[in-house]
Parts: C-alpha cells; sequence; structure tokens
C-alpha cells in the first residue's frame, strides 16, 4: 500500500499537565487509513519537512475521523507543540506504524508499565477495551515522579469505574515524605508485579517510557518473573 | 546487533566517545547510543569559544522517537563544530565515529582523562 502522507488540521489542543499537551488532527476529506491501536504516528511542521518526529496514539482504532497524539514538553518538537500548536494549524502526518498492539482476547490479562508520557499509548488499549465491552482485563502499572506528574488521570479513573476489568495503579518515586499520598511509593518492583499476575500464561506484558524504565521492566519480567520473551512487548522512548 | 566500540578512543558513561590528538580532543556519540536513539533529525551544537566542565550538558540530540542532552566528558574549550551533522543529522546514524563527531575541545584538565572509559570498561556497561 502506497505511504499516505496528509496535511491535517489540528480540531483540538487540550493541556493535560502544565508541560503535556494532547493535539486532535483532524482527518482531511478522502482519508481512510486502516490503522490499529498501539500504533504511532509521525508527524511534521510544514515549514520544516525533514524534521519529523514519531509519537504513539493516545486515541484508539474505532476512533474515525482523526488521531490524537499527547506530546511532553521535550526538544524542539515538543516544545514547538507544547507552546505553540494550536487550533487551525496544519500538521504533515505519516500513516500509522509500530507492533506494540494490544492483545484483545477473551481471558487475556494485559499488564502494561508505563513511565512518564510512556503512558499515552494505554489509553488506547483501555478506550478501545471498555468501548467494546471486551472481557479482556488491563492493569496499568504508572510510574511518576509525583502526584502532579500523572497524564490522564481523570480519564483513567473514570475507565476503571466504567470497567471492572480495567486497573490503574499508579507509584510516585520522588514525593517528599510528608506528601499525603496514600498510594504506591518507589520504583516499580518485581514483587509489585508480581502480585498483579493471577494467571500468567494468559498475561500480557507492556512496557513503555524512557529507556532506562522499559530496560529495567523487561529485565524485571524475563529474568525475575521468568515469563517468556514471546509474551512481553516493548515500546522504548514512548 | 552489536555495537561498534573502537579500541583507540575512550567514553563516558552518558554514551560520548573522545579521540584524543595532543590537547585537543574530539567528542561524538557512540555506535550504541545512535542505535538506541534511532534516526536521528536534529542537532544542537555548543558555540566556539564556550566554556565547559565536564558533565555539562553542552549539546542536544533528537531522534524520531526522542530528545536528548549531550554532556561533555571532559572540561574545556570549544575549538571547533562539526556544521555538517546539524545540515544532515542522519551523519550521526551513518558514521558515528567519523563524519558524524560533534565538537573539538582544548582540554581544560588532564586529570579527567583517568576517569573515562576504556573500550572494554564501555563494552562492559553495554553489555558488548
Amino acid at each position: 500500500m502506497a505511504k499516505v502522507i496528509a496535511e491535517m488540521l489540528i480540531d483540538a489542543a487540550t493541556m493535560e499537565l502544565p508541560d503535556t499537551k494532547t493535539l486532535k488532527l483532524k482527518w482531511p476529506e478522502g482519508y481512510d487509513v486502516e490503522f490499529k491501536t498501539g500504533q504511532f504516528i509521525t508527524f511534521y511542521w510544514p515549514d520544516t519537512p525533514t524534521y519529523k518526529r514519531a509519537y504513539s496514539l493516545s486515541s484508539c482504532a474505532l476512533d474515525r475521523g482523526f488521531y490524537e497524539v499527547t506530546v511532553k514538553r521535550e526538544g524542539k518538537m515538543g516544545t514547538r507543540v507544547v507552546d505553540w500548536a494550536k487550533v487551525g494549524d496544519k500538521i504533515g502526518v505519516l500513516p500509522p506504524a509500530g507492533k506494540f498492539l494490544p492483545v484483545l482476547e477473551p481471558n487475556r490479562h494485559l499488564i502494561c508499565i508505563a513511565g512518564g508520557s510512556g503512558v499515552t499509548p494505554f489509553r488506547g488499549f483501555v478506550r478501545e477495551a471498555t468501548r467494546r465491552k471486551l472481557d479482556t482485563k488491563i492493569t496499568i502499572l504508572y510510574s511518576v515522579r509525583t502526584t502532579n506528574d500523572i497524564i490522564f488521570q481523570r480519564e483513567f479513573l473514570d475507565f476503571a469505574a466504567e470497567n471492572k476489568n480495567f486497573t490503574f495503579l499508579v507509584t510516585c518515586t520522588r514525593l517528599i515524605p510528608e506528601d499525603p499520598w496514600t498510594g504506591h511509593r518507589g520504583r516499580i518492583t518485581a514483587d509489585w508485579v508480581r502480585e498483579q499476575v493471577h494467571d500468567l500464561p494468559n498475561t500480557v506484558f507492556y512496557a513503555c517510557g524512557p529507556n532506562p524504565l522499559v530496560e529495567a521492566t523487561e529485565k524485571l519480567v524475563l529474568e525475575e518473573l521468568k515469563v517468556p520473551k514471546g509474551q512481553m512487548k516493548v515500546e522504548k522512548w514512548g | 546487533m552489536s555495537s561498534q566500540v573502537p579500541s583507540d578512543l575512550k567514553y563516558s558513561k552518558s554514551h560520548e566517545w573522545v579521540r584524543f590528538s595532543g590537547d585537543i580532543a574530539t567528542i561524538g556519540i557512540t555506535d550504541h547510543a545512535q542505535h538506541e536513539l534511532t534516526d536521528i533529525v536534529f542537532v544542537e551544537l555548543p558555540a566556539v569559544g564556550r566554556q565547559v566542565k565536564a558533565a555539562d550538558a553542552c549539546a542536544v540530540v533528537e531522534s524520531v522517537k526522542t530528545a536528548s542532552d549531550i554532556y561533555s566528558p571532559v572540561s574545556g574549550e570549544i575549538t571547533e563544530v562539526n556544521k555538517a551533522v546539524v545540515d544532515d543529522p542522519a551523519l550521526v546514524n551513518a558514521e558515528p565515529y567519523a563524519g558524524g563527531w560533534f565538537y573539538k575541545i582544548k582540554l581544560g584538565d588532564a586529570a579527567e582523562l583517568n576517569s573515562l572509559l576504556t573500550p572494554e570498561d564501555y563494552k562492559a556497561q553495554i553489555g558488548a
């Protein structure tokens, strides 16, 4: 299939956190691309077509007519998107690609481990599973520095209220001891992951985020929990 | 795929390489680093004449997947930068140890050389 590069209008620009913005990119007339939840798109500003960045979709494959990406203020692209991107701007978009796909099958349990903005593709996973009312269990284990860094907190809590098969758990790594947070603290550990596993052969592990977190998670899952490699999917720098 | 770690260079823990020629050091990022970053799309280099200290963030490299600071492995004065990588960032992927170098620096403290990693140390760090 020929690559379809399209110019899309920013239809909405929503600040999720002071340094994180979600762009809703409206498909142009006649654009009709097949894609899967968990894939990423590569985009560029029309005035700098050779400078491209790839971002995971934070929307899902049931969302037709638009893509959503959630961008952290990092690097030249992240800064331009967070500080300057506004409704009505045009962005060049390459079609979705990637194999970081949710196995949305009955009896499966997806344990999704995220760090920072690495949580964005998991919003698509949960959105699709919830809308389709699937039996697939999804657990997000989300590592952030402080409670101010939780992206999509309200949405994930709403999904958890609506979808009994979805669990949203956060650990904060840099809270001061006096902080009133009653949830988990510290890095993601093998014990914490093990507590979530109820049927190992039917569990699929996902990790997305900064490379050090993804690599540590791979080690933890494959070596400490002795999970076969085929049951783990990772997305570095996600 | 295993990464190249030339035996005639020194390395930093943060994946920069250093080639010495008299009191001038040439700095770039390693083959392992460029593999991890994936396709590099933007490089920002320090100004010539700038004084930097070891471990200072003095350049930025951005790939399709992420943005990353480059830390100077040694202290000194920047004497030359490689404009070719600014014009064609993909050079860093294609030739990390040759045409993809970042900058040259006049060494300020020869004692710092002892704190750099040998090729064997660096190989051990990246599991090569």
